[in-house]
C-alpha cells in the first residue's frame, strides 16, 4: 500500500521532482569542482538578488494558469523602481517609498487585466503594447540617468546580512502563503478553473473574467514588490534595471512545469525552476566557462524541459 | 469597393507628391547640425549632449539629436539615411558598427552632407573628421596602465564589458590585452563578463567573479553602469580595498564609491567638452573654416588644439580619484 | 439566410480599411508637417528599411492564422546573417552559394520548431521562445560575441544598397515574396487550410487536412524567409553580426496583428499584414522628419496597436448586435477561448 503511494507521490510531482534532480546533480557538479560556490557571503548575495525574480515568476505562474501571458513586467519593474527611487530621493516616508511601486505596479496592471479580461484582447498582444510604451515612456522622462537613493534605504536599515536574510525569508514565506493559497482558498482554485476551462468556470458561476483581472493587479504588485527589493540592495536605481525579468519569469514557469495552456502547474515547480535557471550564469563563471554560452545553455534548458513535457504526454497519449 | 478605391487614392497620393517634391536645396539659413549617440537614454550622451547644446546656442544653429533607442545594429543607419533625405548640413555620430554606419554615411558624404564622428569612429573613408576624445589604444592603455600600478603589476584582474557584441568595447579589451602581453607579463586576465549594460547585472557578475577567483586583486569595469556595480559588490563582499576596482564612468554615478575608497579611479573625459567640440567641428567643416590638411584648430572656448591627420583630440583620458571627483559635477 | 461567417467577415473588411485610413492619415500629416517627408527618396528609405520586418512579418502571417506564433524569427536572422558571413569569409564561399546555403539552414531551424510543434504537440508560444533564446545564443556563441564579418563584394552589396529597375533592390524581392505569401494564404487550397487550422484545429482533423504536415510548412517557410531577411540585412548595413535582428519578432507580431489577423488564429490576411507594416513603417520615418524624439514612435506604436486590437472587439460587437437585429439563427460565439 506505501509502495503505491509513494510512487504515485513520484508520479504527480515527477516535474517538481525532475527539476530538482537536475538541480542537486548541478550543485554536485559545483560542489566538487569549484567549491567556492557555496562560500556564505556570495551565496546570500546571489540568493539576495534572485528573491525579485522569485516574486515575479510565482506572479507569472498565476497569470499563465489562467491561459494568459504578461510580457510587460519588465517596464513595469523599471516604472516602481524608478518611481520609489524618485521619491526616496525626495525625502518622502520610509512607509510611501515601500507603498508606492506596490500601488503603482497594481494599477498598471490592472490596465493591463481591464484590457484582457474586459474587453477580451489577447494578453500577448497587450502586455506586449504596454511593455513598449511603459519602456519608452519611462526613457523619454528619465533619461537613462541612475537616481541616488539616501543612506539607510539600503537593506530597509538592517545591517548587509540580516538585510540578505530578510529578504531570502521573506520571499520564501511569500512562495509558500502563495502555494498554500493556491491549494486551500477558493480563489486559488478558481483560478485553476479559469485557466483549464473558462467557459465551464463561468457557467458553473465562478467569474473567470474577474479572476483574471485581478491576477493581473496581483501580477503588477508582485512586480513593484520585486523592484522594491531590488532596490534596497544597492545606493542607486539604474532605469534600465529589469529588463529581461519577464522572460526569466516565464521560463522559471515553463521548466517548472506550469502549462501554457492553463490549468496545470505548482509554485513549488516554480520555485525549482527560479533556482536551476539562477544557477547557470553563475556556474559558468565559477567553472570558467565561456560567458558567450549563457543564452545557448538557457534556450536548450526551456527546451529540453519543454520536450519532456511533450513526449511524457505523447505517451500519456498513446497509452489511452 | 470601399477599400481599392482607397488604396488607389493613396497611391496617387504618394506618386504625385513623390513627384513634386525632388531633393532640392537644404532650405533655411540656419545650420542644421545631427547629432546621434549611441544609444538615447545613456547618461555619458547626454552629458555630450549639455556641451552641445552650448555649442549651438553659441552659434545660433539647429541642432537634431536622436539616437536607437532598441539594440538593433541597422537603426544608427536607418537614422543617418533619414536625415539625408531631410537634407540636414552635417551629421555628427558615434558609431555603433564601423564597419555597418560607414555605407550609410558614405552615401550621405557622396550627398554633399559633411560627417564627422565622435566617441567611436567609422571607417576613415566615410567621414570628414573624428573627434577623439583619446584614440581607443589610449583609453585601453590609461586602464591597464592604471590597473598595473594599483595592483603593483602582478596579479589577476577580470573585465565586466557592456555586451559581447559592443564594438568599441572590443576594441578597447583588444588593446587592453596587448598592453597586458607587452608590458605586464605577470598580470592575468582571467575572465571577462557581460552586463548588458545593467547595473544590477554588473553586480551580480562581479559578486560571482570575486568568489571565483579568490587572488583576484582589481575589478576593471570598462561600461559605464558597471562601474558602480561592481564597486558595490566588492563592498558587500567586504573585500573594499583588497579588490581593486577602476573603470570608465560618469563621477555622478562613483562620487559615494570614491569617496568611500571601493572606486580608486575613475577614468573618463570632460563629456561636456566632448560634446561642445563636436558641434564646433561640425560647423567649422561645413563653413570651410576646418578642412583636411590642418594641423591645429581652434575650438572656441576649448582654444587650440592639435589636428592629427584627420583626428582632432580632445586630450588624453582624465583620472577621476578621491582628490578631484568632486570639482565635476556631471 | 445571413450566414455568421460574412457579419465575420464584414468586421473585418472594416478592420482593414480603418487601417487604409490611418496610413493615409499619417501619410497626409507627415507630408504637410515634414520638410522632406512625401520625396521619392523618403520612400525608397522607407521601403529598404522596412523590407526585412515586412519579410518577417509576412511569413508570420500563415503561422498566426493557424493559431500559432514564432518568436524565434529575429534570433534566426541574426544566427543565419553570421552564419552567411562565416561560410563567405572562412569557407570561402560565393556569396551566392553562402546564401543558398543559409537558406537551407534557415529551413533547418524552421524545421526544428515545426517537429517540437507538431510532433510534440508543444504549444508554439514555448517552443519558440526556447529557440529564441537558443538561435540568438548559437550565434553568440559561433562568433564568441566579438567576430563580425564585413568588407562583402560590393556585387553582393548592391543587393540591399544599390536601386535596381527604378526601385531599391530589396524591394523587387519584398514584392515578389509579398505576392507569393499573398497568393499562397489566399487563393490556394494550401493557405485557406491556414485559416481553418486556426479556426478550428480538431475540426479540420475531422475534415481530412493533414494538419502536422501543414503546421509543419509554416515554421519551415518562416525559417526560410528570416534566412532571406539576414541575408538581405546584411547586405543592407554591410556587416554581419551576432546581435542583428534583436526584437524584430515583436516589431512583425505588431505589424500582424494591427493587420487585423487574430491572434488567436482563423481570421487575418496577408493585405492586412502589409497595411500594418507599412504603418508602423510610415509612423517611425514620419516621427524623424518631424524631429519627434524616437520614444514617441514607440509609444504611438503601442497606443495604435491597442487601438487597433480594441477597435476590432468593438466592430465584431457590433456585428453580433446587427446580427441578433435581424433575429436569424444566434451566432455563435465569436471569440475564441483565450489562449497566449
Amino acid at each position: 500500500m506505501t509502495e503505491r503511494s509513494s510512487l504515485q507521490t513520484v508520479s504527480k510531482y515527477f516535474r517538481e521532482l525532475s527539476v530538482a534532480a537536475v538541480l542537486v546533480v548541478l550543485l554536485l557538479v559545483l560542489a566538487v569542482a569549484a567549491p567556492a560556490f557555496f562560500d556564505a557571503q556570495p551565496l546570500f548575495s546571489r540568493l539576495a538578488r534572485d528573491t525579485p525574480t522569485l516574486v515575479a515568476a510565482c506572479g507569472m505562474t498565476l497569470v499563465i494558469l489562467c491561459r494568459q501571458i504578461d510580457i510587460s513586467i519588465g517596464s513595469q519593474f523599471a516604472v516602481c523602481g524608478v518611481c520609489a527611487g524618485a521619491l526616496a530621493a525626495g525625502k518622502e516616508p520610509a512607509f510611501v517609498v515601500c507603498v508606492a511601486p506596490l500601488l503603482i505596479g497594481a494599477a498598471l496592471g490592472a490596465f493591463n487585466g481591464a484590457l484582457v479580461a474586459g474587453l477580451r484582447l489577447p494578453s500577448i498582444v497587450v502586455t506586449l503594447a504596454t511593455m513598449v510604451m511603459a519602456r519608452e515612456g519611462l526613457r523619454w522622462t528619465q533619461q537613462g540617468v541612475f537616481i541616488n537613493l539616501p543612506d539607510g534605504l539600503q537593506w530597509f536599515g538592517l545591517a548587509q546580512r540580516s538585510g540578505q536574510c530578510a529578504l531570502i525569508v521573506f520571499a520564501l514565506l511569500l512562495l509558500a502563503a502563495m502555494a498554500w493559497a493556491m491549494k486551500n482558498l477558493s480563489a486559488g482554485r478558481f483560478i485553476y478553473a479559469a485557466g483549464s476551462d473558462a467557459e465551464a468556470a463561468r457557467l458553473a458561476g465562478l467569474r473567470p473574467r474577474l479572476t483574471t483581472f485581478l491576477v493581473f493587479v496581483l501580477m503588477g504588485a508582485l512586480t513593484g514588490l520585486a523592484a522594491l527589493m531590488n532596490l534596497v540592495q544597492s545606493p542607486q536605481v539604474d532605469p534600465k534595471s529589469g529588463t529581461g525579468i519577464e522572460l526569466k519569469a516565464i521560463a522559471a514557469a515553463v521548466v517548472g512545469g506550469v502549462a501554457v495552456s492553463g490549468g496545470r502547474g505548482r509554485l513549488w515547480g516554480v520555485f525549482a525552476g527560479v533556482l536551476l535557471l539562477a544557477c547557470v550564469n553563475p556556474a559558468l563563471t565559477y567553472l570558467h566557462v565561456e560567458a558567450y554560452w549563457e543564452k545557448a545553455i538557457q534556450g536548450a534548458i526551456i527546451l529540453l524541459a519543454v520536450v519532456a513535457d511533450g513526449l511524457r504526454s505523447r505517451k500519456a497519449r498513446e497509452a489511452s | 469597393m470601399k477599400q481599392s478605391f482607397l488604396l488607389v487614392l493613396f497611391l496617387s497620393l504618394a506618386l504625385g507628391s513623390g513627384c513634386q517634391k525632388q531633393s532640392d536645396s537644404s532650405g533655411g539659413k540656419k545650420l542644421t547640425i545631427a547629432l546621434m549617440p549611441k544609444s538615447k537614454g545613456n547618461a555619458y550622451f547626454i552629458s555630450c549632449k549639455a556641451g552641445a547644446d552650448e555649442a549651438v546656442k553659441e552659434m545660433g544653429a539647429d541642432l537634431i539629436f536622436d539616437g536607437p533607442t532598441d539594440p538593433d545594429p541597422a537603426k544608427q543607419n536607418e537614422i543617418v539615411e533619414n536625415w539625408i533625405t531631410l537634407g540636414v548640413d552635417v551629421i555628427a555620430v558615434a558609431c555603433e558598427n564601423k564597419e555597418g554606419i560607414s555605407t550609410a554615411l558614405k552615401k550621405a558624404r557622396a550627398k554633399g552632407i559633411k560627417v564627422v564622428t565622435f566617441d567611436s569612429d567609422a571607417n576613415s573613408d566615410a567621414r570628414d573628421f573624428f573627434v577623439n576624445q583619446a584614440t581607443p589604444e589610449g583609453i585601453a592603455q590609461t586602464l591597464m596602465d592604471e590597473a598595473a600600478r594599483l595592483t603593483n603589476e602582478e596579479g589577476e584582474f577580470a573585465i565586466i564589458t557592456a555586451s559581447l557584441t559592443a564594438a568599441n568595447m572590443n576594441e578597447w579589451r583588444k588593446h587592453i590585452e596587448a598592453r597586458l602581453r607587452e608590458k605586464y607579463p605577470k598580470m592575468k586576465l582571467v575572465d571577462t563578463k557581460p552586463c548588458d549594460d545593467l547595473k544590477d547585472k554588473a553586480q551580480t557578475e562581479a559578486t560571482n567573479l570575486l568568489s571565483a577567483n579568490p587572488n583576484l586583486k582589481l575589478i576593471m569595469a570598462i561600461c559605464s553602469p558597471a562601474v558602480p556595480g561592481a564597486a558595490e559588490a566588492v563592498k558587500q563582499a567586504g573585500k573594499t580595498g583588497t579588490v581593486k576596482v577602476i573603470g570608465l564612468g560618469l563621477p555622478s554615478e562613483n562620487r559615494k564609491y570614491v569617496h568611500e575608497g571601493v572606486t580608486q579611479s575613475v577614468i573618463l573625459w570632460k563629456t561636456t567638452d566632448l560634446g561642445y567640440l563636436t558641434i564646433k567641428v561640425a560647423a567649422d567643416v561645413t563653413g570651410g573654416k576646418l578642412k583636411s590638411g590642418d594641423t591645429t584648430y581652434h575650438a572656441g572656448r576649448l582654444g587650440d588644439l592639435e589636428v592629427k591627420g584627420d583626428s582632432i583630440i580632445l586630450g588624453k583620458p582624465f583620472i577621476f580619484n578621491n582628490e578631484n571627483i568632486d570639482q565635476f559635477d556631471f | 439566410m445571413s450566414s455568421p461567417l460574412k457579419h465575420w467577415q464584414a468586421g473585418l473588411f472594416r478592420h482593414e480599411t480603418i487601417l487604409l485610413a490611418v496610413l493615409l492619415a499619417e501619410w497626409l500629416y507627415f507630408d504637410s508637417v515634414g520638410r522632406r517627408f512625401g520625396t521619392l527618396d523618403n520612400t525608397f528609405d522607407i521601403l529598404r528599411h522596412s523590407s526585412e520586418i515586412g519579410l518577417l512579418a509576412l511569413v508570420m502571417t500563415p503561422i498566426m492564422l493557424t493559431g500559432g506564433i514564432d518568436l524565434s524569427v529575429g534570433s534566426l536572422l541574426g544566427l543565419c546573417a553570421i552564419l552567411f558571413g562565416k561560410l563567405w569569409r572562412d569557407a570561402h564561399f560565393s556569396p551566392a552559394l553562402a546564401g543558398v546555403c543559409t537558406l537551407g539552414i534557415g529551413a533547418m531551424a524552421g524545421g526544428l520548431n515545426a517537429a517540437l510543434i507538431t510532433r510534440l504537440r508543444l504549444p508554439p508560444l514555448i517552443v519558440t521562445l526556447g529557440t529564441y533564446s537558443l538561435f540568438r545564443g548559437l550565434a553568440e556563441a559561433i562568433t564568441h560575441g566579438v567576430d563580425t564579418f564585413t568588407d562583402f563584394p560590393p556585387s553582393f552589396l548592391a543587393l540591399g544598397q544599390e536601386r535596381r529597375g527604378g526601385l531599391p533592390t530589396q524591394a523587387w524581392i519584398f514584392f515578389a515574396a509579398a505576392i507569393g505569401i499573398w497568393l499562397l494564404v489566399h487563393r490556394t487550397v494550401f493557405g485557406r487550410s491556414f485559416r481553418a487550422i486556426g479556426y478550428a484545429p480538431e475540426g479540420a482533423h475531422y475534415a481530412g487536412l493533414p494538419v502536422e504536415r501543414r503546421l509543419a510548412m509554416a515554421y519551415v517557410l518562416a525559417g526560410v524567409v528570416a534566412a532571406l531577411a539576414a541575408i538581405i540585412y546584411t547586405a543592407r548595413l554591410g556587416q554581419a553580426k551576432a546581435d542583428a535582428g534583436t526584437g524584430y519578432e515583436l516589431f512583425a507580431i505588431t505589424a500582424v496583428v494591427l493587420g487585423g489577423t487574430s491572434i488567436f488564429g482563423g481570421a487575418g490576411s496577408v493585405h492586412g499584414t502589409l497595411l500594418g507594416v507599412a504603418t508602423i513603417a510610415v509612423l517611425s520615418n514620419g516621427l524623424v522628419h518631424t524631429r519627434q524624439p524616437r520614444e514617441v514612435a514607440g509609444m504611438l506604436t503601442g497606443a495604435l496597436l491597442l487601438f487597433a486590437l480594441a477597435s476590432g472587439e468593438v466592430s465584431k460587437w457590433l456585428a453580433k448586435f446587427r446580427a441578433h437585429g435581424h433575429a436569424a439563427h444566434p451566432t455563435p460565439p465569436l471569440s475564441a477561448p483565450d489562449s497566449p
